[in-house]
């Protein structure tokens, strides 16, 4: 098999004597979307914060597509590639549409020693971004967030780090908090990423949401990767959530049963 | 949006609050003396104006980046005393005491900053300490006694900081065009740049800031330095006009900078700030004193007004921010 996009081996990470993270190995190839699923606790946003750079790994190695990287910090991550949108934190709520799409990075308008920018260039790519991910309402790109819905706020977030050509796309909770059609908008966006190369790893709590857009799931479980390969073609839910939960059927009905006299 | 009427627009613009309010406050004190809009009058309010002004642009800034600066009061008072001392005891010139006084602000407005963004300390406390630290420096260095100042005259820096001409019957200082020239460079750097833009994100949500790559602690730091550095100018810029350097000077005018900025529409909060906004609450705060004085109303009620109009903006403020909110 070709080297995949992303590699992470033997990834350990304490917070002093917690151990957040043992051992796990994952990895995400190109042009995939990739569900990260596992209960509360079972170090899904620990793996994700070490691989957007936002906390160091106590040891392992990180390769991007077979190179071996170092992640120190969010900008280390996102000048390889990964772009990481945390719900509603990736955006300032103040500024307008096309100055958080650019944010960082803005264009200047020659002379360079103004540091002017270039806002007729940042608002025509973000008219045409707002078109790609599917906004079709007219919201014209000088909308400050703040008065943007929640399925909207994600779409600018996604056509970011789209437009950015980021390589790898993490969506931490993307659909929480958000009505129906906006759930279906932001699963198209992801799906819209795949299709113009972008790999995603998408984290949930939703099962269902999971399972409508992704090509592989990955379960964690108390800092490890317990199956990191299963089709939600060929898979049912509930086998999913068994994995997740570690118990069998059996004991399910148990820990239930143990539960009724009580009540 | 793009077929609302211009009068519209207008009226949904932040500055338009303050706006009405000066236009308003103006009209009142014209009607009760007439003498308020006479040349001397204007000159004199001019004057002082743009000292105050010059602090409230550089924090207008900072605030809008989150952040706070409560020493400028002292460094007001203490920039001068420090320029006249080093002058009065043959150190230095006149100039080179200038840029000193400029330097050691400069230096203040790091330490702020470093202890803002390095320790985590909020500026309210930061810049509360090296309030007390500066002001108490000032009045150490010069046991309490205003510095000698008479020996300005003619003096190159002093003729281009303040040197004053007359425009027909308007007296006007060379400050007011240090003033304007420091509000279109700030309104500039706020509103087109693209530092303007990490200042707004840096308040606004500095994580996502961090997260993009922008350096909010090199952002703030850069303010504060600015903060200081223009609380030193107008300090000596004022020192220079009335020819005296008191170590007292500049006492509580940390609050009536403040209140000058949030009364424009610049955020407490952060992330969102405007530099028209400030000229027109600084003018509203000037004018207001003078015009109280004018008519009449006894000067130690001053603050009474003050503090009706900075209640009163705020409840503007939030009201129109809710309504913005509700109708999206």
């Amino acid at each position: 098999m070709a080297e995949p996009l992303i590699r992470m081996t033997s990834i350990r990470k304490s917070y002093g004597r917690v151990q957040a993270l043992e051992d796990a190995n994952f990895h995400v190839n190109e042009r995939e979307i990739v569900g990260l699923l596992g209960d509360n606790g079972a170090g899904k946003s620990t793996l994700i914060k070490v691989l957007s750079g936002a906390v160091p790994l106590t040891s392992g190695d990180i390769f991007i597509r077979g190179k071996k990287v170092s992640l120190r910090s969010t900008s280390d991550a996102i000048a390889h590639g990964i772009e990481t949108i945390y719900q509603d934190s990736a955006l300032v709520t103040q500024l307008s549409i096309a100055r958080n799409l650019f944010l960082g990075r803005e264009p200047i308008k020659p002379p360079r020693f103004l540091n002017r920018m270039d806002r007729d260039a940042m608002n025509t790519v973000a008219r045409d971004l707002l078109k790609q991910v599917g906004i079709s309402k007219n919201i014209p790109p000088t909308t400050p967030i703040g008065s943007l819905s929640g399925g909207e706020r994600q779409a600018v977030a996604i056509a970011r780090a789209m437009h950015f050509d980021s390589d790898l796309i993490i969506l931490d909770e993307p659909t929480n908090n958000l009505g129906v059609a906006e759930t279906q908008g932001v699963l198209s966006f992801v799906r819209s990423a795949r299709d113009s190369g972008h790999s995603c790893i998408f984290i949930a709590h939703n099962i269902h949401h999971v399972f409508q857009v992704v090509d592989r799931i990955v379960v964690m479980r108390r800092g490890k990767v317990v199956a990191d390969d299963i089709d939600p073609k060929k898979t049912s839910v509930a086998e999913v959530e068994r994995i997740i939960t570690g118990m069998s059927d059996k004991e399910i009905r148990d820990a239930i049963a143990d539960g009724k006299p009580s009540h | 949006m793009e077929n609302h009427s211009l009068v519209q627009r207008l009226i949904a613009r932040p500055e338009f609050g303050p706006f009405v309010l000066l236009v308003v406050e103006i009209a009142v004190f014209w009607s009760f003396n007439h003498d308020f809009l006479s040349p001397q009058n204007i000159s004199n309010t001019l004057a002082f104006t743009v000292e105050l002004g010059l602090i409230a642009l550089a924090m207008t800034l900072l605030m809008t980046s989150g952040e706070f600066d409560l020493s400028v009061g002292s460094l007001f008072g203490f920039s001068p005393v420090l320029m006249w001392t080093l002058f009065n005891s043959g150190l230095t010139s006149l100039e080179v005491g200038f840029v000193a006084a400029l330097l050691v602000a400069a230096f203040i407005g790091l330490v702020n900053g470093w202890f803002v963004t390095q320790l985590k300390i909020p500026s309210f406390l930061v810049t509360l300490g090296m309030l007390l630290v500066v002001r108490g420096t000032a009045l150490f260095v010069t046991d309490g006694f205003p510095q000698r100042t008479w020996s300005a005259e003619g003096s190159w820096l002093a003729e281009v900081l303040v040197g004053d001409f007359f425009i027909g019957p308007f007296r006007i200082y060379m400050s007011l065009f240090w003033f304007i020239a420091a509000a279109i460079g700030l309104g500039y750097v706020l509103t087109q740049s693209r530092t303007g833009n990490w200042i707004q994100a840096a308040g606004g949500n500095p994580s996502a800031a961090r997260a993009r790559g922008v350096n909010v602690s090199g952002v703030k730091i850069g303010l504060f330095v600015l903060s200081s550095v223009m609380a030193s100018l107008a300090g000596v810029i004022s020192s220079l006009r009335t020819s005296a350097a008191n170590p007292n000077s500049g006492t509580g005018y940390e609050l009536e900078v403040i209140a000058m900025v949030v009364i424009g529409g610049t955020a407490l909060t952060g992330g969102r700030g405007t530099i028209i906004g400030t000229v027109l609450g600084i003018l509203i705060l000037r004018v207001m004193r003078n015009g109280i004085v004018l008519i009449g109303v006894p000067g130690l009620a001053y603050n009474i007004f003050i503090g009706a109009i900075i209640l009163g903006m705020m409840a503007l403020h939030s009201w129109l921010e809710r309504r913005h909110q509700a109708g999206t």
